[in-house]
């Protein structure tokens, strides 16, 4: 066919025009352009970041100093000079005075020294700790027990050791400042219950069982677990164990109690919430305390099944990387049980 | 005090005191693929003895959940404990050797007879005697069960008692731990010091009051488990730094500045260097000079954690400030433990007063966590009398230092790789192999010597090493014949590398 010559032009412009479109380079309008060297000076120079601390007087202005002890933290206590009874401490059975416990620390230092030097892995494990983690697991009524050796560091460093990423929490709304952390620390999902509210507590284990059923695939790996307390350090109220371990096995998620206060003052020997309810002590996973208020040292401990407990040796944070508790205080605590045991 | 000067003016930073050297020499090609192949040929048969067991051809010695767990989600992942299963397991004699002295130059170990490739053991109840001391963390050599620190912890408890059943802020503060604060503060020629109860607690519950959301935290990648918790918990922005790479550090810097915060390019509000001293798997010690050059230069602050070098380096032990002749005010945050130099328990912070107030109203640690123990706290007091202002103190710091450079010169005369700074009490000798390692530590028992070894995960997989951690109480003689024991093993095992 023909075609009139001006088609033939205005195509071969269009093709030129095509040709220049696809080879040659176009601009942006919204690329960065980089900063140059000195730009970057300048901007360098300018910043200017926040002080590290609020300055001291306001620091000042909303704390007050501490209180200064003098003498021994027992029965009577002497508080910036004034002499009061104390009630104040969490010395519950009274073995910060007790001459018994003080001997045996003694006997101690004049056996191993003060610092025990080293992580548990590396030299740092002595016999009295396999000594208390025995008497722990007997006294309870467990399999294993495991000493770590700070008190907040117990549940902080357990609760990350088994739940992770992906896993769900059930926590108290009043739970202790430590839970808290090892809450933070797991990266795991958490959800708040009405404080020792086991209605709230079971309506949302029932909306997480129907979105379960939802997804069958997912929900095979999450992990489920419920953390309480035995006794609230914020507002001193004792959980409902009974009803806790029914909805343990009704929506199976494993139960945590944390019983840093609760040890040495529940139950009829001082084991703790589970013998103040008559539950044996196996239908609690893992059960967590502190030998910083009822038995007058320094420490915490984890007690449970062995398949559960052994997994913090190697996992657990304030375990594997923090040296181990100082011999004499481990000394003290296994003289409090022998005591606790005694009478 | 005990003849210590202080720099009258701050020292220039163009000229620092010690010239920087250390040595990290790279992995020989020929170890790197030897050891690949052990790790293979272990998980191979890793996965051949899961599925015997799986299949009940082979008995499984765990530990198994209780009979009415039916229908629970399985609390661990199978494949999570398949290091401890299989590598873990045939090692398990070499860690948590549990011992039954003071944790002196000379300590005694229980045997323990491991049977099932290391599922189960019992104690033999022979107690081995005599054996040297190369992994405690006695730098100083005050890990003693009397003597004059000895004494005055035992009079503490007798006027104390043992615990103090309180935190902080309510009445657990006790006369003791202000004296304790303020000796401390005066020892490090700071302004004011807050101690704590536990070390890693230090790190993981004050850094969050320090930065929080909208700062940047630059940490150093061989930083401990503590400063990564504590970075984490903070909620900040945490960016990795290669191990004392200084021109890393300065090219990060200078990015964060410039960009700013990931998103919504705002300002960043602050940022915070955190750097340790003495670095306890490399033996290395950081590069402070040109820390503090850089911190100045970005208008950024420095979080010093001692944990290992307070004690250990300096003329009079006051640490890397006092090693490299820095004046300790130009670092913003000074951190430290009691539990390495100072035979004790515990960690501190120190700094401006304004740092410390603020700590000591919104630390987590005071509010929530019980205080110090007396004893020890008295045990802490006693030593920094010693290393502070005697004679004695003085003589274990220069015999510190001179064990370190013997055996450390041993070593490497003998032909093994040895990592880290010459001045470093911690040296660590490279061993590659998974296998060796093992072999090694159990040799060494059995020739009187305890030492510690590490392999993965706490070192990167090729490189397993053997630390030796330098203490004050051991004399030339047991150095002398560890390096003859070393020597005759390396022979055996062939693990001289240099030659």
């Amino acid at each position: 066919f023909q075609a009139p010559l001006y088609h033939y032009i205005v195509e071969g412009l269009l093709v030129v025009w095509i040709i220049r479109l696809l080879f040659f380079k176009s601009y942006k309008i919204h690329d960065k352009v980089p900063l140059t060297t000195k730009e970057k000076d300048e901007l360098i120079e300018d910043w200017e970041p926040e002080p590290l601390v609020p300055p001291l007087e306001e620091t000042r202005a909303v704390s007050k100093p501490y209180r200064v002890v003098s003498g021994q933290p027992g029965k009577e206590i002497v508080v910036d000079g004034y002499k009061c009874k104390n009630f104040a401490s969490l010395n519950f059975l009274g073995f910060v005075e007790n001459e018994r416990i003080s001997k045996a620390a003694t006997e101690c230092v004049s056996k191993y020294g003060v610092g025990s030097c080293g992580p548990r892995g590396f030299y740092g494990s002595f016999d009295v700790h396999l000594e208390l983690e025995k008497r722990i697991a007997k006294f309870t009524g467990t399999e294993c027990a495991i000493i770590y050796s700070y008190g907040f560091a117990t549940i902080a460093s357990a609760i990350p050791s088994y739940s992770k990423r992906g896993d769900i929490l059930y926590v108290d709304e009043a739970c202790c400042f430590a839970i808290q952390k090892g809450v933070q620390a797991s990266r795991s999902n958490v959800v708040y219950f009405k404080h020792n509210d086991m209605e709230d507590l079971e309506s949302k284990l029932r909306h997480q069982e129907m979105l379960d059923k939802k997804d069958v695939k997912k929900s095979s790996v999450t992990r489920k677990f419920m953390v309480v307390e035995g006794i609230y350090m914020n507002t001193g109220e004792i959980c409902d164990l009974p009803r806790l371990v029914d909805l343990k096995y009704k929506y199976k998620v494993r139960l945590f109690v944390e019983e840093s206060l609760s040890f040495g003052v529940l139950g009829q020997h001082g084991r703790g919430v589970t013998e103040h309810y008559n539950i044996p002590v196996e239908k609690v996973d893992m059960m967590c305390g502190s030998m910083e208020y009822s038995l007058a040292s320094t420490g915490g401990f984890c007690c449970g099944r062995e398949y559960v407990i052994d997994h913090q040796r190697l996992t657990g944070l304030g375990y594997v990387f923090s040296a181990s508790l100082p011999p004499l205080l481990a000394c003290a605590a296994i003289e409090a049980i022998d005591i606790m045991e005694e009478e | 005090e005990n003849g210590f000067k202080r720099p009258a003016k701050l020292q220039q930073m163009d000229s620092p005191l010690k010239q920087f050297q250390e040595d990290f020499e790279p992995t020989p090609l020929y170890m790197a693929i030897i050891t690949y192949i052990n790790y293979g040929v272990i998980t191979l048969f890793g996965f051949l003895r899961d599925f015997l067991r799986k299949h009940g051809f082979e008995k499984n010695h765990a530990s198994a959940e209780a009979g009415d767990m039916d229908g629970f989600v399985s609390l661990y992942a199978s494949f999570e404990n398949f290091y401890t299963r299989n590598i873990y397991n045939r090692l398990h004699d070499v860690f948590n050797r549990p011992i039954c002295s003071a944790p002196g130059p000379v300590i005694k170990i229980m045997e323990r007879e491991f049977s099932q490739s290391g599922w189960s053991y019992k104690f033999t109840g022979k107690v081995l005697d005599g054996i040297v001391n190369l992994g405690s963390y006695n730098y100083l050599g005050f890990a003693e069960n009397s003597g004059v620190c000895a004494e005055a912890s035992i009079k503490a408890i007798q006027q104390y008692g043992n615990g103090v059943c309180s935190s902080r802020c309510e009445v657990g503060n006790l006369d003791i731990h202000a004296e304790l604060e303020e000796k401390m503060a005066r020892y490090l020629d700071v302004d004011a010091c807050v101690t704590f109860g536990m070390g890693f607690a230090t790190n993981s519950m004050n850094i969050p009051c320090l930065v929080g959301k909208g700062c940047l935290i630059l940490s150093d990648e061989l930083n401990h488990a503590s400063l990564v918790l504590g970075c984490r918990l903070s909620g900040a922005n945490v960016t990795i730094f290669k191990h004392n790479d200084m021109k890393d550090l300065e090219l990060k810097l200078r990015n964060a500045i410039v960009n700013g915060q990931p998103r919504g390019y705002r300002p960043w509000r602050k940022i915070l260097i955190i750097v340790e001293g003495v670095y306890s798997m490399e033996g290395s010690i950081i590069n402070l000079p040109e820390v503090l050059k850089l911190k100045k230069k970005y208008k950024a602050y420095v979080f010093l954690d001692e944990a290992h070098s307070i004690g250990a380096l300096g003329a009079t032990g006051r640490g890397v400030t006092e090693y490299f002749g820095i004046h300790p005010k130009e670092v913003d945050v000074m951190m430290g433990t009691f539990t390495k130099s100072f035979g004790a328990a515990g960690g501190y912070i120190a700094g401006t007063k304004s740092l410390v107030e603020h700590l000591r109203a919104k630390s987590h640690s005071a509010c929530y966590a019980t205080s110090m123990a007396p004893p020890v706290c008295r045990q802490i007091l006693s030593s920094l009398e010693v290393i502070s202002a005697t004679e004695e103190g003085k003589r274990r710091i220069q015999k510190l230092a001179s064990n370190c450079k013997m055996f450390r010169q041993g070593l490497k005369k003998l032909g093994f790789i040895v990592y880290g700074n010459d001045d470093s009490p911690v040296v660590p000798a490279l061993i590659y192999s998974p296998c060796k390692v093992g072999a090694f530590s159990r040799e060494m028992l059995s020739r009187g010597f305890g030492v510690v070894v590490v392999g993965f995960p706490a070192t990167p997989i090729v490189e397993a090493r053997v630390r030796f951690c330098i203490s004050a109480a051991l004399t030339e003689k047991n150095l002398q014949d560890a390096l003859d024991a070393i020597s005759s093993i390396g022979d055996i095992l062939q693990i001289k590398y240099k030659k």
